[in-house]
């Protein structure tokens, strides 16, 4: 199970290593986000530019992991394409290690990536102490898993690489507006507040601002418990998924379950 | 993991058995109730037209898929209830391309020695060797989109064999390479399958079907022919006359009229004759319409699938390879 993880992370690293010009390009969104439409939103807020950008900061961040992970995620969606991933699925290892394996190692892109914002904290007004980037790293490490999750599970169910980026679109940015990562969710509306608490963005945005602004909107306690629920339900789906083996994407085939 | 049952190391045990296997895609009935049994160190071929179920049953056998009923055994290992002994004991190579091709040849062997279980000094070893005896050791370092076909497939090959495995799939796995390209593959796979591995694979290409010991006609789902080469080109007796001429349907009358059984196609007649030679001049000097092309062979195997099943085999050209003049094979066909 381990190696097999291990297998399936050195694989996906060694690929993303080869793309790594992204990570440079993959800048350019959460640096948008912050001194753009920070400062254009920002001016016009009660908190005023400067505040603004410190509050939205941690957003910037999620966004990032948010949108590197699930991008990550479409690895398996090309492989599952061309016909590569047939090579893993029939290696004997279980099922849960190419899903955490493909998991883990998302979490890392997005990580990695998420790190490079960091830099950028004190351009945002943003200083904080040993023990908040302690605390904001696990958050992040966290988040980034729970997002690159999601990516998975997601993508494991689609085999056309010019649909999953539609779908998946289509639910990141929802996730990212309901998050909490523009706004104070405590002033939104009361549906918002309400649906927020199904929305795995708001938790990880709401640990990371805790750490670095000490102010929370859920139980950080909640928050790590929510996250890591949702990490063992979307590997869980990728599991299923998996273990349907060929039967789930071509010829259109019904789903099919493994009786017996 | 738990240790393989000892009788599956007996050579009696069968390669594969299959046993009243039937897939459904839905209300489409892929395979349709299969029957077969492979000896060990067997070379066994699949023969049939694209859509005929080869791919279908190749991943049952390669643990892709599960069959919506009856049962399939690699190695005395049942295919869904023993999924991962029988992915330890087999190596595949499929249609598509299953190596990284931004990596080089090593890397993706080493990385699937890895995903198969072995610690990384042996996967390093293992990757070296292969490279080696698969004649790849120069190019094993280059990235594999810079590799010719012909070497990518043999990547393929070395990828399958990365946990020594005792029988291999091969699921048409020469389809796109030029002739030489197929030769050199052929040969890596006989120097295997003398080592005692059992080698099954899918084709549609007949020459590739005689290096078998025993092929498999499969046709809409059911295995229509279990036979060694010769045995099945035996079944037809004598020789083969193939003619076109104008006016099928007109020349099939009279030929059925002078006492002959005509088959074969639309566009095609197959004569089968204990002497083809001595009548076909007899035939050419009588029949009424003008025959466009005319040809006495041995019985080929396209020739038993023809008349096992009443048509060839899709995307193929019947008989030798070559191209008459007077073919037209996008014209209308009745």
């Amino acid at each position: 199970m381990i190696r097999g993880m291990y297998a399936i992370l050195l694989l996906d690293m060694k690929r993303a290593w080869l793309d790594r010009a992204r990570l440079a390009a993959g800048l350019a969104q959460p640096l948008l986000y912050l001194f753009v439409l920070g400062a254009g939103l920002g001016a016009s807020s009660q908190l005023g530019a400067g505040d603004y950008r410190r509050y939205i900061f941690p957003g910037v961040v999620a966004l990032s992991l948010l949108f590197s992970a699930t991008f990550a995620a479409i690895v398996i969606v090309f492989d599952r394409q061309i016909g590569f991933f047939k090579a893993i699925l029939i290696a004997p290892v279980p099922r849960a290690a190419i899903a955490f394996g493909k998991i883990g190692a998302g979490a890392l892109q997005a990580f990695i990536q998420g790190v490079i914002v960091l830099p950028f904290a004190p351009l945002a007004g943003i200083h904080f102490g040993l023990l908040a980037t302690l605390e904001l790293l696990g958050a992040m490490l966290l988040a980034a898993t729970t997002f690159s999750a999601l990516g998975v599970a997601v993508a494991a169910r689609f085999n056309s690489t010019t649909v999953f980026p539609v779908v998946s679109n289509a639910v990141l940015l929802p996730m990212f507006f309901l998050s909490g990562a523009l706004y104070p969710l405590s002033k939104a509306p009361h549906w918002m507040q309400m649906a927020c608490h199904l929305d795995p963005v708001a938790y990880a945005v709401d640990l990371m601002r805790g750490a670095l602004l000490g102010r929370f909107f859920f139980d950080p306690r909640l928050s790590v418990t929510a996250l890591v629920v949702m990490i063992a339900l979307l590997g869980w789906a990728a599991v299923r998924v998996f273990n349907r083996g060929e039967d789930d994407s071509s010829l259109g085939a019904a789903r099919f379950n493994w009786r017996r | 993991m738990p240790s393989a049952v000892p009788s599956t190391n007996d050579a009696s045990v069968p390669a594969v058995e299959v046993q009243g296997l039937v897939k459904k895609y839905g209300q489409v009935e892929a395979l349709r109730g299969i029957d077969l049994s492979i000896r060990q160190g067997e070379r066994f071929a699949f023969l049939g037209p694209n859509g005929a179920g080869k791919t279908t049953l190749f991943s049952i056998l390669a643990t892709l898929r599960a069959p919506s009923s009856g049962s399939a055994r690699v190695l005395g290992h049942d295919v869904i209830l023993e999924r991962d002994a029988v992915r330890r004991k087999m190596g595949v190579v499929f249609q598509e391309p299953a190596i990284e091709q931004r990596l080089s040849g090593r890397d993706n062997l080493l990385l699937m020695g890895l995903l198969f279980g072995l610690p990384s000094s042996l996967a390093r070893q293992r990757a070296t060797e292969l490279l080696e005896s698969l004649g790849l050791a120069d190019a094993g370092d280059r990235p594999a989109n810079q590799l010719s076909g012909g070497q990518r497939r043999k990547l393929e090959l070395a990828r399958s064999l990365v946990t020594d495995p005792r029988i291999l799939f091969l699921d048409e796995a020469t389809l796109g390479l030029d002739v030489d390209a197929r030769r050199g593959f052929w040969t890596q796979v006989r120097t295997l399958a003398a080592s005692g591995r059992t080698v099954f694979f899918t084709t549609h290409y007949m020459e590739e079907a005689e290096v078998a010991d025993r092929i498999a006609l499969i046709d809409a789902g059911h295995i229509v022919a279990v036979d060694t080469p010769r045995a099945l080109k035996a079944r037809l007796g004598g020789g083969v006359i193939r003619l076109e001429t104008e006016d099928v349907p007109g020349a099939w009358v009279w030929l059925a009229g002078q006492g002959f059984e005509p088959e074969g196609t639309d566009t095609e007649i197959m004569i089968l004759h204990p002497d083809p030679a001595a009548v076909l001049p007899e035939i050419l000097r009588q029949l009424p319409m003008r025959v466009l092309r005319a040809e006495v062979h041995e019985p080929s195997l396209e020739d038993v699938f023809l008349k096992l099943t009443g048509r060839g085999l899709a995307g193929e050209v019947p008989g030798p390879a070559q191209d008459g003049p007077a073919r037209n094979p996008g014209g209308p066909r009745r």
